[in-house]
């Protein structure tokens, strides 16, 4: 039976069976009501709250975390109870011993799976390209990791994570447009979408603070009727990427960043991860962004440039979206048929510190 | 009696230069970051102060510290924040001359390494900490403490440095050779106790002199501080160091080395400089401390006349052991030469021996020639640059996840029962 390879992001989880050269074949936000069944309000209606059980990268909500997977496990990918598969998890940098051990425990005692894996997403994500070494930029929607990663080893002292992520840009999205539109009442929901569609980097610094002044102004009809007018605060948001003191914090932006993270690495391995670098995660999609980011590359005082990595043909068109999944597909290919995961007996021989063991 | 199940201990290593913090069975630490706190003094209310930023970007969120009404309340920064250049933000540094004089900062750091970069709660964790050689019984009696008032943990155990050192290289005993911190310091371990009357210690200031200059162009950054910039200056000139360094074969003679070519080394800002002789003079101050009289800009140290060479302070480690275990510390020198240790007196640059390239050749022939006929000298130091970077920690890491450890450490209920001078008779 094929492993399946499950991706949890902090906004969307990617989930399927392991086919490499495949968009993973379950793509759903991970964000979920919850029924509150003691609660009634005086009409009858029912209490509902919104969960989100992965915050900022880790599982924060276990029970919410055992229903998704449950729905996506049983429901969706078609796993029958008593006749479980191989399961690889991705994980986030920095990820703590102990989430890591609870999830093991989750998968053996709970569903009953009959092998597992886990792997760091920025690992993941250079295999989806082809490399074992290189460095990952992700930007998702929790968090953002700069991760350089030597033979398929991620240098942890070098690797930064910033507390950053699609989410805050679409809070300062909604501010902006609060500002400029103050009559409008825009739904947090819409405002999602509407980044999705508007939002895109300025060429470069300065053409940013000419657009303060002048800038085409964009038309959008809100589902409910209303009519909204964008105009720089597009840029903005891209902007915030690259100056991060817009969003109020203290902070080099991406670019220098990745440089620095690199430099922390022994001299040997600078040329071969800034040469290969890889942009993953969902915000990356905004208009402009790479080509600001390759800009901004050149202008990096290091004397080795960072370069951006091709992703190979045969791999789907949004492979940056999915590219831990990728990775995950790719690499559970690999491990699984070798017997290099935990299996059933040996956890419950050691218990869920195996993990650390078994899985780099 | 702690019982020791499948929770792993974190081992925190807070040195002069960097911390280091990760779990006990790694083999690097997880979080590493400077031990300086970039702090601005914040007078007037708490309100004036930045406001407290929410949980999910507390990357930035460094809390405003409550000190006591009598002092100015100060904010700090740790970590990477450090990086950041801000305004009025003053560098400074928990420790002086490898000992902590300042515990409200290493408060900070210890914080700032559970709870924003290893990301763990303190209280289900035992605590390995890594302490200096020449630690006295009222700084021990303040870390155990503040560790189990503050942070709850369920474990202690304080180790020396040296014997974790020791640990790294795989052996029980050795003669460590520890210099960083401001100071040098030799101590003798034997089967994982360091033998306490034989250390030898004294400040070793050395100032690096650049030959291109500091260069600082002063950027158009008013109020940034004095310090924040030697900070920064000094962060590059110790990169130069354990880059370019070299121990000379033979004492430095100002004659030979004068015509020696010289290498370059690239500024991160994308300039290059030479560095001719005083590759070599710096480091030959370790063997020949009058050498530093002779460098324009050093204000001589105190005690220069009594401060003797490295050799020496072996030879004289080793002689005032045991007649027995002598042989067996002669042919087990562990030269731990560190990261690069800057101290942070207003005037004084003190370098680790972090040349390593040669030093342990130079330093065998040295004891060598000094020390009795029939001895066998051995220096080992660790190849690998991370292993020297972190030999420490790694030995820490390696006593944690020993299984004959497990009841030696200090438990809570020991604390609770005895009161925390019993630190001295479990932690020896």
């Amino acid at each position: 039976m094929e492993a399946v390879v499950v991706d949890a992001g902090s906004k969307l989880l990617k989930a399927g069976i392991a086919a490499p050269d495949q968009a993973p074949a379950l793509v759903m936000p991970s964000k979920m009501k919850l029924e509150v069944e003691d609660q009634q309000l005086a009409d009858g209606a029912v209490v509902e709250e919104v969960v989100h059980p992965v915050v900022r990268g880790f599982v924060k909500d276990w029970d919410a975390m055992e229903d998704l997977l449950n729905y996506v496990l049983y429901r969706n990918i078609g796993w029958e109870i008593g006749d479980e598969g191989q399961i690889l998890f991705t994980e986030p940098l920095f990820t703590p011993k102990a989430l890591r051990e609870q999830l093991v425990q989750l998968m053996f005692e709970k569903f009953n799976v009959s092998g597992f894996y886990d792997s760091e997403q920025a690992v993941l994500s250079l295999y989806a390209v082809g490399r074992i070494s290189g460095c990952t930029v992700d930007i998702g929607h929790g968090k953002i990791d700069i991760a350089p990663v030597c033979e398929g080893a991620v240098q942890h002292v070098a690797s930064k994570r910033l507390e950053i992520g699609g989410v805050d840009l679409t809070n300062l999205f909604a501010q902006e447009l609060k500002r400029s539109n103050p009559s409008v009442n825009i739904d947090p929901s819409d405002v999602e979408r509407l980044k999705e569609q508007y939002a895109c980097c300025a060429e470069d610094q300065l053409a940013f603070e000419a657009l303060e002044n002048s800038c085409q102004p964009e038309r959008h009809t809100l589902p409910d009727g209303q009519v909204i007018t964008i105009e720089k605060e597009r840029y903005i948001v891209g902007e915030a990427l690259f100056q991060p003191r817009i969003l109020g914090l203290e902070d080099y932006g991406i670019v220098h960043q990745l440089v620095t993270s690199v430099s922390n690495v022994s001299s040997e391995y600078h040329r071969q991860l800034l040469e290969n670098t890889m942009l993953c995660g969902g915000t990356i999609s905004m208009t402009g962004f790479e080509d600001r980011f390759q800009g901004e590359a050149n202008l990096s005082a290091s004397a080795i440039r960072p370069t951006l990595v091709k992703p190979p043909e045969y791999m789907p068109e949004n492979l940056a979206k999915h590219s831990a999944w990728l990775g995950g597909a790719i690499l559970a290919k690999v491990v699984f048929p070798q017997n290099q995961h935990v299996t059933k007996g040996e956890y419950d021989e050691t218990g869920p510190s195996i993990v650390h063991k078994k899985c780099f | 009696m702690y019982g020791g199940d499948e929770v792993a201990a974190i081992v925190i290593d807070v040195g002069s230069y960097s911390c280091k913090a990760g779990y006990a069975g790694d083999d690097t630490p997880k979080a590493v970051f400077p031990s300086v706190v970039g702090s601005i003094e914040q007078t007037g209310d708490a309100d004036e102060s930045k406001a407290e930023k929410e949980p999910e970007d507390s990357k930035n969120g460094a809390k405003p510290m409550d000190v006591d009404k009598a002092k100015t309340k100060r904010k700090l920064y740790v970590g990477q924040e450090l990086d950041f250049r801000r305004d009025n933000m003053e560098v400074i540094s928990p420790m002086k001359d490898g000992t902590v004089t300042d515990w409200d900062i290493v408060d900070n750091i210890w914080n700032h390494a559970f709870r924003r970069r290893l990301l763990i709660n303190p209280e289900e964790h035992p605590m390995l900490i890594a302490e200096p050689s020449t630690n006295t019984a009222q700084q021990r009696e303040k870390a155990a403490e503040l560790m189990f008032e503050n942070y709850k943990v369920p474990a202690l155990f304080l180790a020396k440095n040296a014997v974790l050192t020791s640990f790294a290289s795989g052996r029980a005993t050795s003669l460590v050779v520890d210099s960083g911190g401001g100071s040098t310091v030799v101590s003798a371990v034997h089967d994982g106790f360091v033998l306490q009357k034989i250390r030898p210690r004294y400040s070793f200031k050395k100032k690096e002199i650049s030959p291109g200059e500091y260069k600082i162009v002063d950027l158009d950054l008013p109020n940034t501080t004095e310090s924040y910039k030697l900070y920064c200056m000094r962060a590059i000139v110790s990169d130069i160091k354990e880059s370019v360094c070299r121990v000379p074969d033979t004492a430095f003679d100002e004659v030979a080395y004068a015509n020696v070519p010289t290498t370059s080394y690239e500024l991160p800002d994308g300039q290059t400089i030479e560095v001719g002789a005083d590759r070599f003079k710096i480091p030959d101050i370790l063997f020949n401390p009058s050498l530093s009289q002779t460098i324009p800009g050093i204000d001589g140290f105190a005690d220069s006349i009594s401060v003797r060479g490295l050799p020496r302070m072996v030879i004289d480690s080793i002689n005032r052991c045991d007649v027995d275990i002598r042989k067996e510390l002669f042919s087990n020198i562990l030269v731990n030469a560190l990261i690069p240790v800057l101290h942070f007196a207003p005037l004084h640059l003190s370098g680790g021996s972090s040349s390593i390239l040669q030093l342990k050749e130079r330093l065998e022939k040295e004891v060598l020639e000094e020390s009795p006929q029939a001895a066998r000298v051995k220096v080992m130091a660790s190849g690998n640059s991370v292993e020297r970077r972190f030999s420490v920690w790694i030995g820490g890491s390696i006593l944690a996840s020993l299984g004959s450890f497990q009841q030696m450490w200090f438990s809570k209920a020991e604390y609770e029962e005895h009161g925390v001078s019993y630190i001295q008779r479990k932690c020896p």
